[in-house]
């Protein structure tokens, strides 16, 4: 056997290389390739996203969000702080039958947290803590129990969120076809006209057939990647069986037993907003008031009284927050003078007299809002 | 390792041995290569003690846990355990995975072919008859049931020194309900083999690693550092772009068997990942080996 013969045997694993590397790269790609579907206007397309109706479905969706929001420090990964939810990837398992029943199961690593009612009482059971927390519902609401579950992890409400936030400021259009969780469903983008919000375009993907909004991505106006993803990567629309919302606890499992509060949700239970970071108005800052809103549509700033940011920066036990604000840059105007954070999707404006700004707006028109802004 | 190319030489082979006909058959050699191959592997000292330190982890911590009275404030599967033996076997051959596992692999192959070459009998091997490539398969084949054999100490350890000190029932599921205990054995079985699998790309690391050279301490260090590497570009969330092809990416996606229904998306990845690297090492290892002068 002569060298070359020999040396050319180590073609086949740099060949093997190539295939591995190629197969993983290029697999997704090749699969998501365009379906054919005939071509449909956008405005049908909104009519038919909004009569759409599924008895139910179950599937699993996967929700990627890059705010751009800054590492805070000290904050220990894997809990389940605000940051948490609002960056990275989570996975969770949904199933919805109408009018009541839905569960919503979050697949964390090593754990999951559970929510699930099946339209009489509701149940959020965390494995890791391994606590459950029964809701009893008031009977004369049956009607909306769902709303003690997270919405965001349904595709579904949160692009009705976005159809019912298009006005004149949008431009709507019909930009192809995709694959998504093996259905063909047509993209329907919608790309806001004005220049003051950081959002740069959302894109539908809407099923088909059902005409559900399977994806939800949000573009930032600046860069490539996407800021939040929000899609099915598996859906079945056949109703899930009855017995699959309902829970009962296991042995060895703390049981807290809580009456719903009549008319808000439950703080212990109701998850926080995930997956809804793209709706202005949920900072997450203290307690604060009902938020004002100022301005219409995408450039539309929350504003919350209530927070100290001159309290916060030198109190040690805010913490992290503290930490973050103290090294905030300082902006002042014709409104006062407060402290600013910007990410490439959320600005947020602390006033030194308490007051909070948030919008997915650039900079200057959170300033425009905050001079408009009653005191 | 390849399934389909060891039949087909098979097949190569006994053609020839048609002709000659004075040869012993090569499906003969084939077993008798591979059962010499297991009975090499088992037969060391180190094996057996490798193995033996597996099967105290579970024991260890059973005692730990015993003696501490409860685990109430545990997270994870390590606070099941106190009330379900079962969980044993899981918190075991989690707590093992990341560390114990891989040290053992490593040992084993990085012994694979360095050892042989140490010790002069490799060239032997190289010439005799049973043929090269087969060799190769023998000692991935080998290391695939030592990987087997690891995790199943655990699970086995786990089981007797679960159900000796802690009370045994009804399995509760990370997703919140409960299956029977045969059940969860089972599951925990299925744990174990999808650990020993995740192991596969670690055990072709090494065969490649050993086959580079004929000092079996060299061999096992450069493959423990290599598995270390691997485990701190892991943790630097700086280079999530290409955490999905890091070996040890996946390897906690376990846990998803215990859940209700489990969930095969991040274990099958996990999997996949692994068939890569034993592809990719594998075959890099085949081209060394039979490219190899005879020394």
């Amino acid at each position: 056997m002569g060298v070359a013969q020999r040396s050319r045997r180590w073609l086949v694993p740099v060949a093997t290389v190539a295939v591995v590397a190629g197969v993983g790269t290029l697999g997704p790609v090749v699969a998501d390739a365009s379906p054919k579907l005939p071509s449909i206007t956008a405005q049908d397309l909104l009519a038919k996203v909004q009569t759409a109706k599924v008895d139910g479905l179950s599937g699993t969706v996967r929700s990627e969000a890059d705010l751009g929001l800054p590492a805070i420090p000290g904050m220990a990964p894997g809990s389940r702080e605000l940051t948490d939810l609002l960056s990275g990837q989570h996975t969770a398992r949904v199933a919805f039958a109408s009018p009541d029943k839905a569960r919503v199961s979050l697949i964390d690593n090593q754990a999951e947290q559970l929510w699930t009612t099946d339209g009489t009482s509701a149940w959020a059971y965390d494995s890791s803590k391994r606590e459950a927390t029964k809701l009893t519902l008031p009977a004369h609401k049956t009607a909306k129990p769902e709303k003690a579950l997270p919405k965001a992890y349904d595709p579904q409400a949160v692009a009705k969120q976005f159809l019912d936030a298009i006005d004149p400021t949008t431009k709507v259009q019909v930009s192809g076809t995709e694959k998504v969780a093996g259905r063909d469903a047509y993209k329907l983008r919608l790309v806001p006209k004005t220049d003051k919000t950081t959002v740069g375009s959302v894109t539908l993907a809407i099923d088909s057939k059902t005409w559900v909004p399977l994806d939800v991505t949000v573009m930032p106006r600046t860069g490539n990647d996407p800021a939040v993803e929000l899609g099915f990567t598996s859906v079945s629309f056949d109703v899930p069986a009855a017995s699959s919302f309902t829970f009962t606890p296991p042995k060895g499992v703390k049981v807290t037993d809580q009456k719903v509060p009549a008319a808000r949700e439950h703080p212990e239970s109701a998850p926080p907003n995930r997956g809804k970071p793209v709706k202005p108005g949920k900072p997450g800052a203290e307690r604060p008031d009902k938020p004002t809103v100022i301005g219409t549509g995408w450039d539309s700033v929350a504003m919350i009284r209530g927070a100290n940011a001159a309290g916060l920066a030198s109190n040690p036990a805010a913490g992290p927050l503290a930490q973050l604000l103290a090294k905030a840059p300082t902006v002042q105007g014709s409104w006062g003078r407060g402290k600013v954070l910007t990410t490439k999707m959320v600005s947020a404006l602390i006033t030194d007299d308490g007051r909070v700004f948030v919008g997915l707006v650039t900079l200057d028109t959170l300033q425009a809002a905050a001079a408009k802004a009653p005191r | 390792m390849s399934p389909s190319e060891a039949p087909a030489e098979a097949t190569e082979v006994t053609e020839v041995t048609r002709v000659t006909a004075t040869r012993p058959s090569a499906g003969r050699h084939t077993v008798a290569l591979f059962i010499s191959e297991l009975r090499l592997v088992f037969g060391r000292a180190r094996t057996q003690v490798g193995l033996g330190v597996l099967a105290a982890v579970p024991l260890l911590i059973g005692i730990a846990i015993k003696l501490s009275g409860n685990s109430g404030g545990a997270e994870g599967f390590i606070g099941q355990v106190a009330g379900n033996g079962l969980f044993l076997i899981v918190a075991s051959l989690g707590l093992s995975l990341p560390f114990f596992l891989p040290t053992a692999v490593t040992v084993i192959s990085g012994e694979s072919l360095a050892g042989e070459a140490s010790l002069g009998t490799l060239r032997n091997l190289l010439t005799a008859p049973a043929g090269r490539s087969r060799l190769l398969a023998a000692k991935m084949v080998a290391l695939t049931v030592f990987c087997l054999v690891a995790t199943m100490t655990i699970w086995v350890s786990g089981l007797i020194v679960g159900f000796i000190l802690f009370p045994v029932g009804d399995v509760l599921l990370l997703s919140g309900s409960t299956v029977s205990l045969g059940e969860g054995l089972l599951r925990a079985l299925v744990i174990a083999l999808v650990i020993s699998l995740s192991l596969l790309g670690l055990a072709a690391i090494g065969l490649f690693v050993s086959s580079l050279t004929s000092t079996p301490l060299a061999a096992m260090a450069a493959t423990f550092g290599t598995f270390i590497v691997l485990g701190i570009m892991t943790a630097i969330p700086q280079l999530h772009a290409i955490h999905p092809w890091l070996l040890m990416y996946r390897w906690q996606s376990f846990a998803d068997v215990l859940r209700d229904p489990p969930y095969w998306h991040e274990i099958g990845r996990n999997l996949l990942l692994q068939a890569g690297y034993v592809a990719v090492f594998y075959t890099a290892a085949w081209a060394r080996i039979t490219s190899r002068d005879i020394t």
